[in-house]
């Protein structure tokens, strides 16, 4: 036993020792050899990281969130991190309350491969702030041997409340994924601030709650669906790209009443410690090979192009996934605006919605 | 005397800081409305009227309220005949069973939470043994069964060690006496040891009720987005509305109805242990 320990002990002095000497290279390069990533969990390639600090000799610390909101709650405790790979709406956020540093993008020259889906992004345009990590859309996953699919087609979200399929499905438990649904159902903007309209949606969510029994589940729904406990859900499509790789029988379809056009890009916010780190990082996850690893492990849809191209393409390993391409360029999707009044106010509506019964 | 009141100093620095301070926050938050900052505090009621005034809300309370109860009664009922066993046994058993009982509480809650997801999951343990035999699959996840279960099981820990410590404490002679005196095994446990162990259970009570009645993750993990208790809406004040005025309001209201049944407890407490030694 006595051995053992010697032999572990002496093989981390000599790890220590190993990453010492690289240390001190990249400390003298960044300032610091230490990078702080504040990401979602289950959010990055399986060998990225270990890839990344191997070749710029650096050491990457990783917290995870679960919400945008929790991330935004840690930031303004005062955490600092060196990237953070929030979604669409809370970068608009994060802009407007003087947040985040402007990136140099001279040091991010692999800016050049990202895909066409998501140049030019309303909450920032021209990149000055953020450089897109994973994208896509919100859809339909049902189980095509026991839902009908002209069923699905015909009715779009109005499936969640076709008592036929009652008990049946799986609704992600998020205000504004749930509020998005609704008011596409009834043919409004999902940034709508009218009165009338969210009371519609409410009502909508309420009939859903009342008649239906769903489940509100977050991560649960990959699993669940890939058993198949249920028959219907409603997803991020690279979710979907993962239970329509593990499960033959499902399908996933995005309603024509539109969906929600999301993205999550890196930033790096203004009490970074390590900026120039960070540059690099963003850079490198723009690469072929870290985005290609990124996007096989992950399921979500590449931000990179070429790699975009090859995944879908007809010898890519998502060739047949109809998830895994998100849809762009239709009318009726849209990006989700920030508006913190109007989201207190869906997220008490959402709960009150859930309590109800 | 004097020299050991300068001793205490670090540890009431430390509760001003650590206890009074934050729990003066929620008040402070409870009782202002939203957009406040350092420099323009402006009080209102209207957190409170919002939580009351409202159906939803209402109802929220008293499903967690009627949950924490049914976990406290059913942590009593369990935990009363298991202490009142390991009580009676020899020195060594009785340290051998109650290393048994606190051995989970060693492991974090949220893991063991996380472990009966999945044994009470569609296609758990439970449901792949039954299916062995034929049967099931039973839905037992994201029901009140499971989130009941939960708790009993996070909490049931400290009302054994609680009735277990009274247990022990009591003094046998009074058990002697009472059969000196002609009772029979029932009377002198009616009339003696259950009123000597109340404090017991009272203090049990305190540690199984407080934490069911405000408990968030464990309705989450084991009841779904559906099982909403006053615990998660508070949750979401803070972490997802960012309504931090609402949440300290709902908090307070929940404190001052722990205080207040504590209070009741403590009443309990004074009145059955005071009969029970006239009865001895």
């Amino acid at each position: 036993m006595k051995k053992l320990i010697a032999l572990a002990l002496g093989t981390a002095v000599l790890l220590s020792g190993c990453g010492g000497s690289a240390d001190s290279d990249a400390a003298e390069k960044y300032g610091s050899a230490t990078l702080k990533l504040y990401n979602w969990g289950e959010y990055v390639g399986e060998n990225l990281i270990s890839d990344f600090e191997q070749e710029f000799g650096v050491k990457v610390i990783m917290e995870y969130f679960d919400s945008n909101e929790m991330m935004y709650t840690k930031l303004q405790a005062g955490d600092a991190y060196d990237v953070l790979i929030p979604s669409d709406y809370m970068i608009e956020r994060l802009i407007s309350e003087d947040m985040l540093q402007t990136l140099d993008l001279s040091n991010i020259p692999n800016i050049s491969n990202l895909a066409e889906g998501v140049k030019q992004l309303p909450y920032d345009p021209d990149n000055t702030y953020s450089v897109p990590y994973f994208w896509g859309n919100v859809g339909i996953v049902y189980n095509h041997n026991n839902v009908d699919p002209a069923d699905v087609e015909k009715q779009g979200y109005n499936l969640l409340l076709d008592t036929d399929y009652k008990g049946k499905l799986y609704v992600y438990d998020s205000e504004r994924d749930s509020f998005m649904m609704a008011l596409k159902a009834l043919g409004y903007s999902m940034n709508t601030q009218s009165e009338s309209e969210i009371e519609e949606a409410y009502n909508w969510l309420l009939q859903m709650n009342d008649t239906m029994d769903p489940a509100y589940v977050t991560d649960e729904v990959i699993d669940g669906m890939i058993n198949g406990n249920k028959d219907i859900a409603v997803v991020y499509s690279g979710d979907a790209t993962t239970i329509l790789a593990e499960n033959e029988d499902m399908s996933f379809f995005l309603p024509a009443e539109g969906t929600n056009l999301w993205s999550d890009a890196m930033v790096v916010p203004a009490n970074a410690e390590n900026p120039l780190l960070a540059h690099e990082f963003i850079n490198y996850v723009l690469t072929h090979d870290a985005s290609y690893d990124n996007s096989e492990t992950v399921g979500y849809s590449s931000s990179n192009q070429e790699v975009l191209d090859e995944m879908s393409g007809a010898d890519g390993i998502y060739a047949q996934n109809e998830a895994y391409l998100p849809r762009t360029e239709y009318a009726k999707d849209e990006v989700f605006e920030d508006n913190p009044v109007l989201k207190q106010k869906l997220a008490e509506l959402w709960i009150k919605v859930k309590a109800s019964h | 005397m004097k020299q050991y009141r300068t001793m205490a100093l670090p540890y009431i620095v430390w509760m001003a800081g650590m206890i009074v301070a934050p729990m003066l926050l929620i008040v402070l938050y409870a009782f202002t409305d939203k957009g406040n900052d350092v420099a323009t505090i402006r009080f209102s009621l209207e957190n409170f009227a919002r939580f009351f005034s409202d159906q939803v809300f209402m109802s929220v309370l008293k499903r967690s309220l009627f949950i924490a109860v049914i976990t406290t009664a059913i942590c009593i009922l369990c935990g009363y005949p298991i202490a009142y066993v390991i009580a009676n046994r020899s020195e060594k058993s009785k340290l051998f069973w109650i290393l048994l009982i606190t051995l989970p509480t060693w492991i974090n809650m949220l893991v063991r939470t996380y472990a009966w997801m999945g044994i009470l999951q569609d296609e758990g343990i439970i449901n792949h043994l039954l299916s062995l035999v034929g049967l099931g699959p039973i839905t037992m996840i994201h029901t009140s069964f499971a989130v009941v279960l939960g708790m009993v099981y996070n909490f049931i820990p400290f009302m054994i060690l609680q009735i277990y410590t009274s247990l022990t404490k009591m003094d046998k002679s009074y058990l002697e006496a009472a059969s000196d005196l002609g009772a029979n095994r029932i009377q002198s446990f009616l009339r003696v040891t259950l009123p000597l162990s109340i404090p017991g259970v009272i203090s049990g009570i305190t540690l199984v009720f407080l934490p069911a009645v405000s408990s968030f993750f464990i309705p989450k993990l084991l009841g779904g987005g559906q099982y909403v208790l006053i615990g998660n809406v508070i949750e979401t004040e803070f972490l997802t509305s960012g309504d931090w005025n609402f949440g300290s309001a709902i908090s307070l209201v929940m404190a001052i109805i722990i205080l207040f049944s504590m209070y009741l407890t403590k009443k309990a407490d004074t009145d059955p242990a005071a009969n029970g030694k006239e009865n001895a």
